[in-house]
């Protein structure tokens, strides 16, 4: 499932949606987040809509989730706040670029936020340098999927210790599952990966690492098909001296045993 | 007269959607929507109608409505409000209130504020409220920035949300070249018409196709929607609307 690969470590999740489905974005994010059973007391929303307009909607959210003013700190299970951000594109309607990208990093900086999660559809950016925007976001976010067409999607994960990952996948989606394969034959994601099936135990793969030892089928086809110099290709009838004279022998063709009669 | 292309349309319901937003390519001309949708709400009994007009002054829709077969003069004052922005200018000039920042308000926010007050002084006596918006586009050339427009449509929607009985129908011309502004608009209503000028040229039996996008239900992951395209052609008294490939060249 689409959950297990976006609700993960990293922090400021980005949704670049080429498909058009912006009206649906929060309910998208929150049934991610519902599938990966975060509770609904952790997930919250900033308001959509003429809210926007002023700076106080943001200042609140701020301080009640980010600096944790409602006192959640207290219970034990606490894990800090999903929040997800209206549309980038909502965004841009009211407030100015270095705005939002100023109270992203307010969020990213809270210990008490857990992820945040910002959708972004490149049709609706209503802004000159709506490129520069999006290449902006994609710099603060640690994990980008870019939802390309109905049947392809693609991932880049930032990890903490510097490692980025950009792997591509097959989906299947229907108005309540979100499927995906990965693209290089790897299982599909959500598969449990404590019981390893029979033919895994059997042929275990091979070590990661970075020389390329295996061959392929076309590797071991050309290796049988190579004839080494001087191998031989077929048994010889019967037991045979071959001699060579150099040009130094004295080599004579005559049997010297021809004048005995025995 | 006007009745095949609502059915068409979708809009023949009593109770329509809460948004919908009207997408017109260049070169085609769309406004037979708005003045069908207008006689059909006009005929609704106790449905009150708000037309903002802005592309043309009232007086034009005084005439189309003469030739589609209802007399807006009848109901103007009691389920018809207009808000006549080019009367308004035309009269007063540079000292309209469209034209002038008055008490800091722009022009968007002053409209919002006239079409909120028509609203709530009528809406409560009415079975369903229609606000007409024809035509976004006039705005631009009345100095609103697309954030502006953008930001004025997010109120209307808003105000439709606040409300079930109200719907709110904008219009849009020239929709290819403001895509992104027509995109932002499109996404906050459930029905999209676009209206489309004929790729391969033009035709005496067809003046255009209507693509008409519905959002029937909205899932988790995907949108479950309809698309439906037919032809249309607005005769001098009537509207006729054709299925694809029903037309074809007589030799």
């Amino acid at each position: 499932m689409l959950s297990n690969l976006v609700v993960t470590k990293q922090k400021v999740v980005l949704i670049i949606d080429e498909l058009n489905r912006e009206r649906i974005a929060p309910k998208f994010i929150g049934s991610l987040l519902h599938e990966q059973g975060q509770g609904a007391d952790t997930i919250k929303a900033l308001p959509t809509g003429v809210s926007l307009k002023h700076v106080a909607t943001f200042e609140a959210l701020i301080d009640k989730y980010a600096n944790n003013n409602t006192g959640s700190t207290t219970d034990s299970n606490f894990t800090g706040f999903n929040v997800i951000l209206p549309t980038l594109a909502d965004l841009l309607c009211y407030q100015t670029p270095a705005f939002i990208f100023g109270f992203l990093n307010r969020l990213r900086r809270s210990e008490n936020v857990r992820r945040v999660f910002l959708w972004a559809s490149p049709q609706h950016l209503q802004d000159p340098h709506a490129d520069y925007i999006l290449a902006g976001c994609e710099y603060l976010a640690e994990l980008v999927l870019r939802l390309e067409t109905d049947k392809l999607l693609s991932l880049i994960s930032r990890k903490p210790g510097g490692g980025v990952t950009n792997r591509r996948y097959s989906c299947e989606v229907s108005k309540t599952q979100f499927k995906v394969t990965p693209l290089d034959g790897g299982r599909p994601a959500g598969a449990s990966s404590k019981q390893p099936s029979p033919e895994a135990e059997q042929t275990p793969e091979p070590a990661s690492s970075t020389f390329k030892i295996e061959l392929d089928e076309d590797e071991v086809l050309a290796r049988n098909a190579l004839t080494l110099p001087y191998e031989r290709t077929s048994e010889p009838p019967e037991g045979n001296i071959i001699y060579t004279p150099d040009a130094d022998d004295d080599f004579d063709e005559e049997d010297p045993d021809e004048d005995l009669c025995i | 007269m006007a009745t095949s292309v609502l059915l068409a349309c979708g809009l023949n319901e009593q109770k329509l959607p809460g948004f919908i937003h009207i997408s017109e390519e260049s070169n085609v001309d769309g406004s037979f929507l708005i003045s069908c949708v207008l006689g059909q709400r006009l005929r609704i009994s106790n449905a009150g109608t708000l037309l903002v007009c802005l592309q043309h002054h009232y007086q034009h829709y005084f005439n189309a409505g003469m030739r589609l077969g209802y007399n807006t003069n009848i109901f103007q004052g009691k389920t018809l409000g207009v808000i006549d922005v080019l009367s308004d200018m035309a009269g007063e000039g540079l000292a309209s209130k469209w034209l002038t920042n008055t008490e800091g308000q722009t022009l968007t926010e002053q409209l919002v504020d006239d079409i909120r007050a028509q609203v709530e002084s009528n809406y409560a006596n009415r079975n369903s409220y229609t606000v007409l918006i024809d035509n976004l586009s006039i705005l631009f050339n009345l100095g609103a920035s697309k954030l502006q427009v953008q930001q004025f449509c997010q109120d209307l929607a808003a105000l439709a949300k606040e409300r079930e009985k109200l719907t709110v129908i904008t219009k849009l011309s020239n929709s290819d070249i403001y895509q992104l502004t027509d995109n932002n608009v499109a996404k906050l209503g459930q029905v999209r018409i676009q209206v489309l000028r004929l790729k391969s040229g033009v035709f005496r039996e067809v003046d255009g196709k209507l693509l008409i996008e519905r959002v029937l239900d909205e899932g988790n992951y995907a949108c479950e929607e309809t698309r439906k395209e037919v032809l249309y052609k607005v005769n001098d008294r009537n509207v006729k609307v054709f299925a694809p490939g029903e037309i074809g060249v007589k030799v």
